[in-house]
């Protein structure tokens, strides 16, 4: 099934499958991937300043290809200045490639026709002067081309959906940050696009606002849309998503080495007596981080290791009060890649 | 519907505009009052109030605004050719100028009705000059304000229209009547919008031609009509072109 060559390393990340997209897709030999909403081969951007030098230009993305299919949530995730933005841009048709191409649905970003099958939420949304959120959003709707009753239906679905009862009839530039994003959000889930283009969309949402959003981008990703979050709230991420793009300085960096390594963890475990003892006779030394009559710390390699060395250490006669996997997670590893690259 | 909606979003996208028509109407108002007891013409007054100032007055910012935000970058993902958010806001623009036009004339009338003041001669061509010269420099205003991407195109606009009579004036006064001057002065009387175009138009300077009504020539006339929409379509098309391949990004990733 995976026509369009997505390469990734399946693991799993607490408890949940994940799959890392890995950035250089292989599509040679193909026209076009079946299935990709969004599509890029060799996606470059250069900056560049009016009347200024070569040496002022900006390269904010380098060399890029990737591939998103229907019904995939794809998280953005790297520093400051790696490229999301410009890459989710480039997806929208603002800015053109310097090099490179990029379709939604088959056709060249940018075209009417790649503008039928996408929404876009910016960072921050702004809304014309004295507009109620319903007036933006019929607005927008009039903007699609919708008709007048499937606008209305949307709008009612829309309000549903976000919870936004409460300030539909309010005017928009008067609302808070949160409110903000659940309009922005509405205005780009406005005529059930394909692809959904999302730049930080859980700013300024409260807990259950968050809750709402994940769900309702899961049911969202249920019904077929693709979906795109560049976002720096990694742990929201982690429970939206199971596939990554890690940038940094304009490239996808490959991370499924790092995050296979990351799932290696210390076993803690909690013993009524005689810790020492056990792990002398039960356990190689090389995997012993700690022990003392109370409290274990074992290396593990792998979390399938888990299972048998509880068991082991039982039938040796251990009495087990708790065991703890601590593990580093995608914020964890996130911050280790940062620091490693800067 | 969008055309529709792109055309009401030019009235209501700042909240201070139907201010300015308010403003604009007093202005009138108190202009026939303290200054028309013997009658000089108030057409001039419309012409420049209605057909100059007001179009600097309600196109400002009308892109420069959404790029300076960042709404651009929500409008221009919308299923549409980017030339029509253009042309429906300046529609939009200049369907604010006929209502303002036709109130402005119903003031003047309904005024002279009451008090006998001032002269109505030729007021109905002042209001068409002066809706024709308010398309042009909103059309210049509107392709200015996508080019720079900020709120001052219009005061652009102002000290570019009077920095080109402060050149013309001193090219004329220092070189005289010579190829250069000659040249600029073309550029003025084909490219700049048409004031002097459509005074003289209004005022019924040009004299018989062809086909004659009373002081007018039809046919002079009808060239200054279509010299000025002419002119304001070729602005529009400049400023269709920017918008069309201008990138819109506000990159802070």
């Amino acid at each position: 099934m995976s026509e369009y060559g997505l390469m990734g390393s399946e693991l799993i990340l607490r408890g949940r499958k994940t799959v890392l997209v890995q950035a250089e897709v292989e599509i040679a030999g193909r026209e076009t991937a079946q299935g990709a909403v969004v599509e890029s081969q060799g996606l470059t951007k250069v900056f560049r300043r009016l009347l200024a030098g070569r040496d002022k230009a900006v390269c904010a993305l380098q060399d890029v290809s990737l591939s998103v299919r229907a019904g995939q949530i794809v998280g953005l995730i790297g520093p400051n200045g790696a490229g999301k933005s410009t890459l989710l841009n480039l997806i929208a048709g603002l800015i053109v490639p310097t090099e490179g191409h990029v379709t939604v649905c088959g056709y060249r970003a940018r075209s009417v026709a790649a503008r039928r099958h996408l929404g876009f939420m910016p960072e921050h949304p702004v809304f014309p002067g004295v507009y109620t959120a319903r007036a933006v959003l019929r607005y927008h709707g009039a903007l699609l081309g919708l008709p007048a009753p499937a606008i209305a239906t949307q709008i009612d679905r829309a309000v549903q959906q976000l919870q936004m009862q409460e300030f539909i009839d309010r005017t928009a530039s008067d609302f808070s940050q949160g409110m903000k994003q659940r309009l922005a959000l509405a205005i780009a889930m406005m005529g059930e696009p394909q692809l959904l283009l999302l730049d930080e969309p859980s700013n300024g949402l409260d807990p259950v606002g968050i809750v709402q959003l994940r769900d309702l981008l899961k049911r969202l990703r249920d019904a077929g849309a693709a979906v795109v979050i560049s976002s720096h709230r990694l742990g929201e991420l982690e429970k939206l998503t199971s596939d990554y793009l890690f940038m940094h300085r304009g490239r996808i960096v490959s991370i499924a080495e790092q995050v296979a390594a990351s799932q290696a963890g210390q076993l803690r475990i909690e013993l009524v007596a005689d810790g020492v003892a056990l792990a002398e006779r039960l356990l190689p030394a090389s995997k012993v981080l700690s022990a003392t009559d109370k409290e274990l710390m074992i290396a593990v390699a792998d979390p399938e290791e888990v299972p048998d060395l509880v068991r082991d250490l039982a039938q040796g006669g251990a009495r087990i009060m708790s065991v703890l996997l601590q593990r580093e997670n995608i914020e964890d590893l996130f911050l280790r890649l940062c620091n490693e690259r800067t | 519907m969008r055309a529709y909606e792109l055309m009401k979003e030019t009235f209501y996208r700042r909240s201070y505009i139907w201010i300015v028509h308010v403003s604009w109407f007093a202005l009138y108002g108190l202009y026939w009052w303290l200054f028309l007891p013997e009658g000089p013409d108030f057409g001039k007054f419309v012409f420049v109030w209605g057909g100059f100032l007001l179009p600097l007055a309600l196109s400002a910012g009308i892109f420069g605004d959404d790029i300076g935000s960042g709404r651009i970058c929500v409008l221009v993902t919308k299923p549409f050719w980017s030339g029509e958010l253009y042309l429906f806001r300046l529609l939009g623009l200049s369907f604010q100028a006929v209502v303002h036009l036709l109130l402005a004339g119903a003031l003047v009338l309904g005024l002279h009705a009451v008090m006998d003041k001032g002269n109505t001669t030729d007021l109905g061509l002042w209001l068409l000059a002066s809706w024709l010269l308010f398309n042009t420099c909103a059309a210049l205003s509107t392709t200015l304000s996508v080019f720079v991407g900020r709120a001052f195109n219009s005061l652009l606009l102002l000290v570019l229209v009077a920095a080109g009579y402060f050149v013309m004036g001193m090219l004329m006064r220092m070189l005289g009547d010579n190829a250069m001057t000659g040249a600029f002065m073309s550029f003025v009387r084909y490219g700049w919008p048409p004031f002097t175009l459509l005074h003289k138009f209004a005022a019924g300077e040009y004299g018989p031609f062809a086909l004659t009504v009373g002081k007018f020539s039809i046919a002079k006339d009808i060239a200054c009509v279509v010299h000025s929409l002419m002119l304001a379509a070729a602005y529009s098309v400049l400023g269709i072109v920017i918008l069309s391949r201008r990138e819109f990004s506000r990159v802070r990733d």
